[in-house]
């Protein structure tokens, strides 16, 4: 089913492309990269990637009972959630940085490529995997903590997410997304006819959104962590 | 000598169900049964004992260590959960040699064991197919495996004959007895006394979460004989054998189903009656269609014992 939506901005790109062929959209394939694929990687692909890994990395080995398996054997608890959480990552890692590379390439077809769109398309990757490590790591946590966390997870990450970022002020801040955009430059310098999707952007230095990132992904991973070595997880008959 | 498990004052309840109530036990090499009807407080026990769960009072220990969050002992530990729950979409031998992973042993040992394992549970045939797609009873023998394989002291098996065909009960009565003659301990939970029996003499008693008797299984049985038995023997002839069958000073009470054509007896000499009841249908022209105890179920054995 990942695949399948993974897929979805491969078939974005074809669809674009096709577009372009028959002459109806006049910007370059790298400009709608960044300004219509980047939104739907940043705003919806890692989220729902991150949402359901996250959020299943505890409940499906309660639900499917399967839990004891892990916890009788010589391992501490954490390492079983770091474990799951690094797995879930890099699975997630290989889906999105296959399809970001396939769907710019198809958008790009017609550019001679220099090292400054190697440089672009690494930037945005690094910034993805930034972006779904911190979002994976707060899902991870939502589901040592909460036997259904799903519910609050959507909430999360479409709703307060999608919310909070366009508050002005320190407000946006609040939300992962915030930092992830600070490290783009479109979300800095937007302009032309797609700029309405930059609204109201403040951005944050870019050295300081990672060091919030990683912070983020730090911290949540460890409360992940600590919690399933203490709480008992109960499985029903 | 220091009992391989220990149980002090140990207390465990559900919100307001209780699990086990100020259980105190020791358990020593060999094989132990926890013999108990469906929510005795066998699994909650089990679960202690083997970290799963948290005690409300008390502590578990084994080899003198708390259990809980206590990883170094899970290695001499191993834990068959009642559970019939996989990793379906691994096969037998993926599913054996990524746990055994999870111990430090090499990818070459781990697969060496699992070989082994899967050997010992006669599954070596179908290792390569899904867990999916096994019997019940190969799902039994391969949640034991799972178990066995890293050849632990100490196993802790809940209700493993559970759903086994006769023929896979008699293979894991086998193995598990070769474990115990290795010199390993062994606890293995059922509701079933029969294969208890078969299993062990040492048995613990448990019943609403409390040990209510302990010992061997002579014990066991005198302690269930000194309670009356109900038989109900279903036949044309009812009235006819009841009739006969009164006399016998061992028959305490005789209740008719007049509509089923049916007849229950309560004794306490189940033997004797049995002798008798044979003798009857050899010597006189009596048809029986059906003979069942209504009691001899564990639950009913239990509710005896604590006076219910």
């Amino acid at each position: 089913m990942f695949f399948l939506l993974g897929s979805a901005s491969i078939l974005l790109a074809l669809i674009i492309r096709f577009y372009r062929l028959a002459g109806q959209w006049t910007e370059s394939g790298q400009i709608i990269f960044q300004n219509i694929l980047m939104v739907f990687f940043l705003q919806f692909l890692i989220v729902i990637l991150a949402l359901f890994y996250g959020t299943s990395i505890v409940s499906e080995e309660v639900e499917g009972k399967t839990l004891p398996y892990l916890s009788s054997r010589p391992l501490s608890r954490a390492s079983i959630i770091i474990g799951k959480y690094l797995s879930s990552l890099a699975v997630t890692s290989i889906m999105l940085v296959s399809t970001l590379l396939i769907s710019y390439f198809i958008l790009n077809l017609d550019r001679d490529f220099q090292l400054q769109d190697i440089w672009t398309i690494v930037r945005y990757a690094l910034v993805l995997l930034l972006g779904l490590a911190a979002y994976l790591s707060f899902f991870t946590f939502l589901s040592t903590w909460l036997a259904r966390p799903i519910l609050l997870g959507l909430a999360f990450g479409f709703g307060w997410e999608n919310i909070i970022q366009y508050f002005p002020g320190t407000t946006q801040k609040l939300s992962i997304v915030h930092y992830l955009k600070s490290l783009l430059p479109q979300y800095s310098s937007a302009s032309g006819r797609l700029s309405f999707l930059f609204i109201r952007l403040e951005p944050t230095a870019d050295w300081l959104a990672v060091l919030i990132l990683v912070l983020i992904t730090a911290v949540f991973l460890a409360l992940a962590a600590l919690l399933f070595t203490f709480k008992e997880y109960l499985i029903q008959d | 000598m220091t009992a391989v498990i220990e149980a002090r004052n140990l207390s465990r309840w559900y919100g307001n169900v209780l699990g086990i109530s100020d259980l105190n036990l020791e358990i020593n090499q060999g094989i132990t049964a926890l013999l108990g009807p469906n929510g005795a407080g066998k699994s909650t026990f089990m679960k202690i004992i083997t970290g799963q769960l948290k005690t409300n009072i008390g502590e578990a220990r084994i080899f003198g260590e708390k259990v809980w969050n206590n990883r170094h002992i899970f290695r001499r530990l191993g834990f068959c959960p009642e559970d019939d729950a996989f990793y379906e979409e691994l096969s037998g031998f993926e599913f054996l040699a990524g746990l055994l992973s999870l111990y430090g042993f090499s990818s070459a040992e781990g697969e060496q064991r699992a070989r082994q394992a899967l050997e010992l549970v006669e599954l070596t045939d179908v290792a390569d197919r899904k867990v999916r797609s096994y019997s019940r009873g190969m799902r039994q023998r391969i949640k034991i495996a799972q178990a066995i394989a890293h050849d632990p002291e100490v196993l802790i098996l809940d209700e493993p004959l559970n759903g086994l065909d006769p023929l896979s009960k008699r293979r894991i009565i086998k193995l598990i007895k070769e474990f115990k003659n290795s010199g390993k301990t062994i606890v293995v939970s059922s509701h079933i006394l029969p294969e208890v029996e078969a299993l062990t003499s040492e048995i613990i008693l448990i019943h609403q979460g409390k040990i209510i008797a302990r010992g061997d299984i002579y014990f066991i049985r005198d302690l269930i004989d000194t309670h009356p038995h109900m038989i109900r023997v279903k036949s044309p002839q009812f009235r006819q054998l009841a009739q006969t069958l009164a006399a016998e000073d061992y028959v305490l009470k005789m209740a008719f189903e007049p509509l089923e054509q049916a007849v229950v007896f309560e004794t306490h000499d189940r033997d004797r009656f049995f002798n008798r009841l044979n003798e009857m249908v050899l010597t006189l022209p009596v048809i029986i269609d059906e003979i069942t105890s209504p009691d001899d179920n564990l639950q009913a054995v239990f509710d005896y014992l604590v006076g219910k």
